[in-house]
Formats: C-alpha cells, sequence, structure tokens
C-alpha cells in the first residue's frame, strides 16, 4: 500500500496535460508505470475518492484529479462519490477550480 | 536600512473567481471591497517591497519535493493556476531584498529553499493582483516577495517555526542596507474544508478566535494551536493560519484590526482581512 505512489499519480493527473492524456486512453497502461497494488489500481480507475482519502491521500488531490479526469466533472458528482448517495442531498458548495 | 512598515492578512479565495456570483450581492461587494481597502491602506504605506507569504496546494510541488519554506528570489510570474479573470502574468520582483532575506537566513539558522524563476499559484498571485497592482497602477513601484510555506501538505511546518520564519524575515529586512519599506502579507485561511466530505462548511467560532488573536498580536496562542484542533475546527484549509502566523511572527507585538469578515459558504471560505499596524 503507497499513498506516496498514489499522490505521485494523484499530482501527475493534476498538473501534467500528457499523463493525463494517457490515463484517458489508456489507463491500464499508464498505471503498469506505477507501484500499485490492485487495490489502488481499482481505486483510481474507479474514481474512487472516499477510498483515497482513507488510503491518506491529500483531499486536494483527490478534488483535482476528479475535476481534471472524472466522466462527470461536476462538484455534486464529487461530494456523492465522497459522502455516498445518502449524504448528497442539499446544496453542494464547491473549491474546485473548474466548475 | 530596512523596516517592516505594516502587514495585512488576507484569504486567497479562487472560488471568488471561479464562481463570483454565488453568494448574495451585499456580501460580494464587501469581499472584493475589502480587497480594494487592502490596496488603499497600502498606498498609503509607500512600500518598496512586499512579502506575500502562502502554501503551496500541490500544484507547485509534487511529491518529489516538498519544502518546509521557499523563498523567490529571482523572476516571478503567475498564477500557475490560472483562473476566469486572472491570467498568467509577469510579477514585478524585489530581487535584492529577496536574495539578501535568503542569505542572511542562511547565515542566521535558516535554511531557504530558494526558486529563482518562480510561476506562483494563487496564493500569492490573487493578493499580488487585488492589493498591490491597483497601487502600482498609481505610480508606486513595489516588488513582491514569494514566500511559501508546508502548510497544505504534510509534512507541515510547524506552528513555531513558521513564528520564527517571520522573525528570520524581519531580521533580514532590519539589516539590509538599503532604505526598503517593507510590507508582509499573510494569505490564506480562515476556516475551509478543501475536498473533503465537509467541503462548504465554515466555522465562523474558529476564524473570530483566530482574528482575536491577529489583532490582539497574541502570538503564544496561535502557537500553542494543535494541529488536530485546526484540522477539526478550522479544516484542512484552516491549516493555512500559518501563513498568518509567519506574518505576525514578521511584527511581534503588531496590534490588528478587522477590516472585513464574512463566512461565505459559497467560497467555502470564512473570508478574513486584517491589517497589523507596525
Amino acid at each position: 500500500m503507497s499513498r506516496n505512489v498514489l499522490e505521485k499519480l494523484m499530482h501527475q493527473l493534476c498538473v501534467d496535460r500528457t499523463v493525463k492524456q494517457r490515463f484517458k486512453e489508456d489507463p491500464e497502461g499508464l498505471l503498469a508505470r506505477y507501484a500499485l497494488s490492485e487495490e489502488e489500481r481499482a481505486m483510481v480507475t474507479g474514481f474512487d475518492v472516499a477510498g483515497m482519502q482513507k488510503h491518506g491521500v491529500n483531499p486536494m488531490l483527490t478534488l483535482g484529479f476528479w475535476t481534471e479526469n472524472a466522466p462527470n466533472r461536476h462538484p455534486a458528482a464529487y461530494m456523492k462519490a465522497l459522502r455516498g448517495a445518502a449524504a448528497a442531498e442539499g446544496q453542494v458548495f464547491s473549491a474546485g477550480l473548474k466548475q | 536600512m530596512g523596516k517592516i512598515v505594516g502587514g495585512f492578512l488576507v484569504p486567497h479565495d479562487p472560488v471568488m473567481f471561479v464562481a463570483p456570483e454565488a453568494p448574495a450581492e451585499d456580501i460580494r461587494k464587501r469581499m472584493w471591497g475589502a480587497f480594494d481597502t487592502c490596496a488603499e491602506r497600502l498606498a498609503g504605506l509607500e512600500a518598496t517591497s512586499v512579502v506575500i507569504i502562502g502554501a503551496d496546494h500541490y500544484f507547485n510541488f509534487g511529491t518529489g519535493c516538498l519544502p518546509q519554506y521557499i523563498i523567490g528570489t529571482g523572476d516571478v510570474d503567475g498564477p500557475l493556476d490560472v483562473l476566469p479573470g486572472l491570467k498568467r502574468q509577469i510579477i514585478p520582483a524585489s530581487e535584492k531584498l529577496a536574495g539578501f532575506i535568503a542569505d542572511h537566513g542562511h547565515a542566521n539558522g535558516f535554511d531557504w529553499a530558494v526558486a529563482r524563476a518562480f510561476t506562483v499559484d494563487h496564493a500569492v498571485a490573487i493578493p499580488d493582483r487585488l492589493i498591490i497592482d491597483p497601487v502600482r497602477a498609481r505610480g508606486q513601484s513595489i516588488g513582491t516577495i514569494p514566500v511559501y510555506i508546508a502548510a497544505g501538505v504534510d509534512p507541515f511546518i510547524k506552528m513555531k517555526r513558521a513564528i520564527e520564519l517571520g522573525g528570520a524575515i524581519k531580521a533580514a529586512v532590519e539589516a539590509m542596507p538599503d532604505d526598503e519599506r517593507v510590507v508582509v502579507i499573510g494569505s490564506g485561511g480562515i476556516s475551509h474544508w478543501v475536498g473533503t466530505p465537509e467541503m462548504g462548511k465554515v466555522n465562523e467560532a474558529f476564524d473570530r478566535e483566530i482574528m482575536d488573536y491577529a489583532c490582539t498580536g497574541n502570538l503564544a496562542a496561535i502557537q500553542a494551536l494543535s494541529d488536530d484542533y485546526i484540522l477539526d475546527n478550522g479544516g484542512n484549509g484552516g491549516m493555512e493560519i500559518r501563513q498568518w502566523a509567519v506574518a505576525m511572527g514578521a511584527m511581534p507585538g503588531a496590534r490588528g484590526e478587522i477590516i472585513d469578515y464574512a463566512p461565505v459558504r459559497e467560497w467555502v471560505t470564512g473570508l478574513g482581512f486584517v491589517q497589523l499596524f507596525a
């Protein structure tokens, strides 16, 4: 289990256009370059931001990762993924840099 | 000989640019207006250099290098993270003083990392654009010195060390042979939760506690705050009160005055503006 490698990948998926493109086109090929466990790879491909935070990943990275790469980048979708469906009711406020 | 002539403690909330219309109109006007007030008061201080203390948001630095504190000693531009209404531009620097602060620190127990060409993120770019640029537009020549501390990404700088770092900036400025008039800006806070399940929560009680410490110059109280207390009550973004601590540490004994404050859920932050008087 490596929070550090996950954070390295998350950081690159926030700021590096080339890595973001590779993740979109060939996620498995990209992830093979990182020393991640099966569980960690599943967190990334499944956009399991709640799981990653429990794993110790900095929440600023999970927010940036979602905002830059998720199929549905809306803040409400992020909060739903983070809190679970039951807790996603009501108004959502986001610190995301793209809304 | 240089001297610190004043200070400001302000937010650097990017959501003000991303969703400018989100809060009620009176709140919007007050918060943008608070930046204008800071600019107006900065103009009166006749500063030659402004040290802006920010914190990285995992933009500038990655897992390969996470400095405890770093100073921009050369060219400066930004923001790295361009926002609507906040495009990247060259930021006038103050290279001689910045280099002097780094050298003085290296000779006195502060091993500054240095950035010789630094593209800052919104933590420095927002106060530079909203507070300093309007004063430059009046014809005053002011150089910006960016300082970043580890408040967003662990391992966090210890609060005690943040205060001491402010003292190191003060000592360097006062050792500078040139007649520099320096203003310090602590950029960050107050309570906000970034990317966590609590995002959107604001804790006014915590915010007022911190502003009270700032206005009374209570460095001992700031230093006594544990990381657990800050995280529980101010959120992961509340760790940015370390930037306030650096600015306060550069002005020991200074009293402050609240320019304005509002808990703004739409902008996910308690926005506090404090002026410190030298």
